[in-house]
This record gives C-alpha cells, sequence and structure tokens, in this order.
C-alpha cells in the first residue's frame, strides 16, 4: 500500500503526474479568484485533477500540459457555475470594452512603487469585472500564450489581446485611489 | 493613422512583446503621434511588471492536503500509455521573469521611503527579499568564493561610494560570492551574496537612513526572514529563506563588520 505523501507514490508517478501535480498552487490561486470561497475552490480543483487524469490519454504531447489543465478547470467552473442557474462570464458587451477612459494623476513610477504592495494589487484585481481579471490573471501571473488563453477562456484571440489591455488599463485605475490615499496619509 | 481605440487589441502584444511585425510597426507609427497612448503603454508596463513581482503572494498556496488528495486520482487512474514524451517546459517564461522582476524592483527601491513610517520596512523588505531571490536565481553560475578586499575596492571604483564587505567567516559557516548592485540611481544599493550552511544568505547597505521605527523581531516575506537595523546613514538588511534560529549569530557578525 503506498502512502500518499511518502516516496513510494512519488517514485511511482511518471512525469505527466509530477508535472500536473505540481500546478496545483497555480490551480488553486486560480479557481479561489473564480469561485471566491474555499471550499469550492478545492472542489473545483479536484474535479479538475479527477477528468485530467481521467483522460489523460486525451492530451496533446508537445502541448503545454498547464494550459490543458487550466482549460479543464475553466470549462469545469463554467459548467458549475451553468447548473448554479448564473450566467457565466456576461460582461463582453460594447459598453465594457469600449467605456471612455477617465484622465490620470500619477507617472507609473509613482504608482508601482506603491502597486508593489500585494494587498492593493489583490483588492485591485478581485474589483475588476470577471472577464478582464482573467485575461490579465492567465497572462501576466500564470503567464499563458494568448493562443492558450483564447483555448482556456473560448474566446477568439483579437478578444483576449483587447481584454489584457483593457484589463491592464483598469487595474492602473484602480490603483490610483489607493496611492491617493497612501499620499494623504504620509502627510 | 490608426484611431486610439483600433490600437487596444494590439498594445497588449505590443508591450508583452509578442507583436506580428506589421502589428508592431503599426502601432510604433501610432506612438510616436499620440503622447496618450505612449502612456497608455507605460501604464501597461507598470502593471505587468507589478503583477509579475507580486505572483507568488498573488497565486498563494494550496491547502497541504489538497495535493495529496488529487495525487490519489493519478493514483486511481492507471492511463493506458504514458507520455514518452515530456511535456514542454516553460523556456520562454524563465527567460523574462527575473528579468520583470528585476525591472520592479529597480523601479520599488527608490519609492520605498516615501512610504508611510508602516509601510516602509514593509515595503524595503518586500523588494529587498525579491532582489536576493533575482541575485541568486539569476546567474548562479557567476556566484562564486569571492575575497572581501577585492570586492570592497571593486565596489567603490565602479560606484564611487564605500561599504564594509563582511569577509567569509569559518566560525559562522559563511562564504562570500560576491556583491552587486540593485536597486535605482547613481547609488543603488549594495547586495553582498553569501553561502551560509549551504544556502543562500543577503546583506544589504542601503545609503538612506530608514526614518521611522525599524522593528527588533524579524520580518517575514515570502518565506524569508528580514533583520532590519540602521546605522548613521545606513540602513542594513540581512535576509535568508525560512527563519532559522540561530540567525542572530550571524546578524551580530554583519553588524560588527559591516558598517
Amino acid at each position: 500500500m503506498f502512502s500518499l505523501t511518502g516516496r513510494p507514490l512519488l517514485d511511482a508517478m511518471d512525469e505527466f503526474t509530477r508535472e500536473a501535480l505540481s500546478y496545483v498552487d497555480s490551480l488553486y490561486g486560480t479557481a479561489l479568484r473564480l469561485t471566491r470561497r474555499p471550499a469550492d475552490a478545492e472542489d473545483l480543483v479536484q474535479d479538475t485533477y479527477l477528468k485530467a487524469f481521467r483522460s489523460a490519454s486525451q492530451f496533446r504531447r508537445g502541448t503545454n500540459l498547464k494550459a490543458w489543465l487550466f482549460t479543464i478547470l475553466h470549462n469545469t467552473y463554467r459548467n458549475m457555475r451553468r447548473h448554479d442557474g448564473r450566467n457565466p462570464v456576461d460582461v463582453d458587451s460594447e459598453f465594457v470594452e469600449h467605456a471612455p477612459e477617465p484622465a490620470t494623476g500619477y507617472s507609473p513610477e509613482q504608482l508601482l512603487t506603491r502597486a508593489t504592495l500585494d494587498a492593493d494589487l489583490q483588492a485591485a484585481l478581485d474589483a475588476l469585472p470577471e472577464a478582464f481579471r482573467q485575461a490579465v490573471w492567465l497572462r501576466d501571473v500564470e503567464e499563458l500564450t494568448y493562443a492558450e488563453i483564447a483555448e482556456v477562456l473560448d474566446i477568439p484571440i483579437g478578444t483576449v489581446m483587447s481584454r489584457i489591455s483593457r484589463g491592464r488599463r483598469m487595474l492602473f485605475e484602480r490603483l490610483q485611489p489607493q496611492r491617493l490615499a497612501a499620499a494623504e496619509e504620509n502627510m | 493613422m490608426r484611431k486610439c481605440q483600433d490600437l487596444d487589441s494590439l498594445l497588449a502584444g505590443y508591450v508583452d512583446g509578442d507583436s506580428a511585425p506589421a502589428d508592431r510597426s503599426s502601432v510604433e507609427a501610432h506612438l510616436v503621434k499620440c503622447p496618450p497612448c505612449r502612456e497608455r503603454v507605460a501604464e501597461q508596463r507598470t502593471v505587468r511588471a507589478a503583477l509579475a513581482a507580486s505572483r507568488p503572494a498573488l497565486r498563494g498556496c494550496a491547502p497541504p492536503d489538497l495535493r495529496s488528495k488529487c495525487a490519489a486520482y493519478a493514483a486511481a487512474h492507471e492511463r493506458p500509455t504514458a507520455p514518452d514524451v515530456p511535456p514542454r517546459r516553460r523556456f520562454r517564461v524563465s527567460r523574462w521573469v527575473p528579468l520583470s522582476v528585476a525591472a520592479t524592483v529597480v523601479l520599488a527601491v527608490a519609492g520605498v521611503f516615501l512610504f508611510s513610517p508602516n509601510n516602509r520596512v514593509e515595503a524595503l523588505t518586500t523588494q529587498l527579499t525579491l532582489d536576493h531571490m533575482t541575485c541568486f536565481q539569476l546567474a548562479p553560475e557567476r556566484l562564486q568564493h569571492a575575497d572581501a578586499m577585492t570586492a570592497e575596492q571593486a565596489w567603490l571604483a565602479q560606484h564611487r561610494w564605500g561599504i564594509h564587505v563582511p569577509d567569509s567567516s569559518t566560525a559562522n559557516q559563511l562564504e562570500l560570492l560576491g556583491v552587486r548592485r540593485c536597486g535605482i540611481g547613481k547609488a543603488g544599493v549594495a547586495h553582498i551574496l553569501y553561502k551560509w550552511r549551504g544556502q543562500p544568505l543577503s546583506v544589504f547597505v542601503v545609503p538612506r537612513t530608514m526614518h521611522g521605527p525599524v522593528p527588533d523581531e524579524p520580518v517575514v516575506r515570502f518565506g524569508h526572514e528580514a533583520v532590519v537595523w540602521s546605522d548613521r546613514d545606513r540602513t542594513y538588511v540581512v535576509l535568508t529563506r525560512g527563519q532559522p534560529s540561530d540567525l542572530a549569530a550571524v546578524v551580530g557578525y554583519m553588524k560588527a563588520n559591516a558598517r
């Protein structure tokens, strides 16, 4: 009998399993951002691995395993939400994509000194509309390519790129008031 | 000339360096004539760098037993054929991540001293922890035994402000590996790299006074422990991974020899 965490099981794992399991932090972090509840995030990650190992023979060798796992995770999440009766990701409107952009008051350098504080970034990310948060997250935190993100989110690559642009812009804007508050604190 | 709105989908690729040549020229032609779009490019770069720098903290950690639960699914599903080619490694990623982290650190250290007193130590140690990880990660093969005197002279000649580099110490199991410059401006921050009982340890010399309270207790950032103190017009930080109980002896050695 193998222990789940001991050497024998680890030795018995093949490269595929080992690499797949190395993304558990990434998948959990992403799941938490989607579901916002630790228990739901754990369920989502477990469902993802269950499906991944069950259908491992469908994985195309030479493609990115991480992106494949993310695709399963996002599909599972979309199904979960459909069962909940909620509409998955409904912000792809003309209004949001082409909303006017407010003027900014701080230079990127000034902002960055503040934005590198994780808590501010977390808050700003959480405040983004879901579609933009997902695109920026997959690109800038999880480092997937545009093509991989298009597959994970099931949207055209042009939309991916425009959401990343708009998402980063919104993130920048959302970090402004915090910067302002910090400046006031210092006075 | 393209309209600014049409540029949206092209800007991300341009910022990431992933544009097709035609798109790239098209963006560049627009940027020459459009200061607001140049600003948007700078903003995107900022956000991208900030996210990259906070990546480990943003991702967080899965609960400890989640991995073993998922591993159990693997054990339960014997696959008909195991892949004979190992899945693609992330070469592209490993190339630019340390660079973008470094870029962030360069911009951020300058701002650390503008923070409110409570945030200052936190911000400084965050940046220096990233520096510590970046420097040890970027070129480990270049880190070999170094001589303190030579390092001090080289530093002074190159950067025009002097530092005392505490030498290797057998009693403290410390081996000096070299000095690098981190941070922004002419002065920057002196990053002295050591191997301490086989693990990376950094001493940072910041040529500024830390205004406000400096904590007596070590600060823990991203799984690293940092001890901060100020002495005359300098701020010093000793930083290493984990929370070793006997770091105090090393800190004592550095306090005596770094000033």
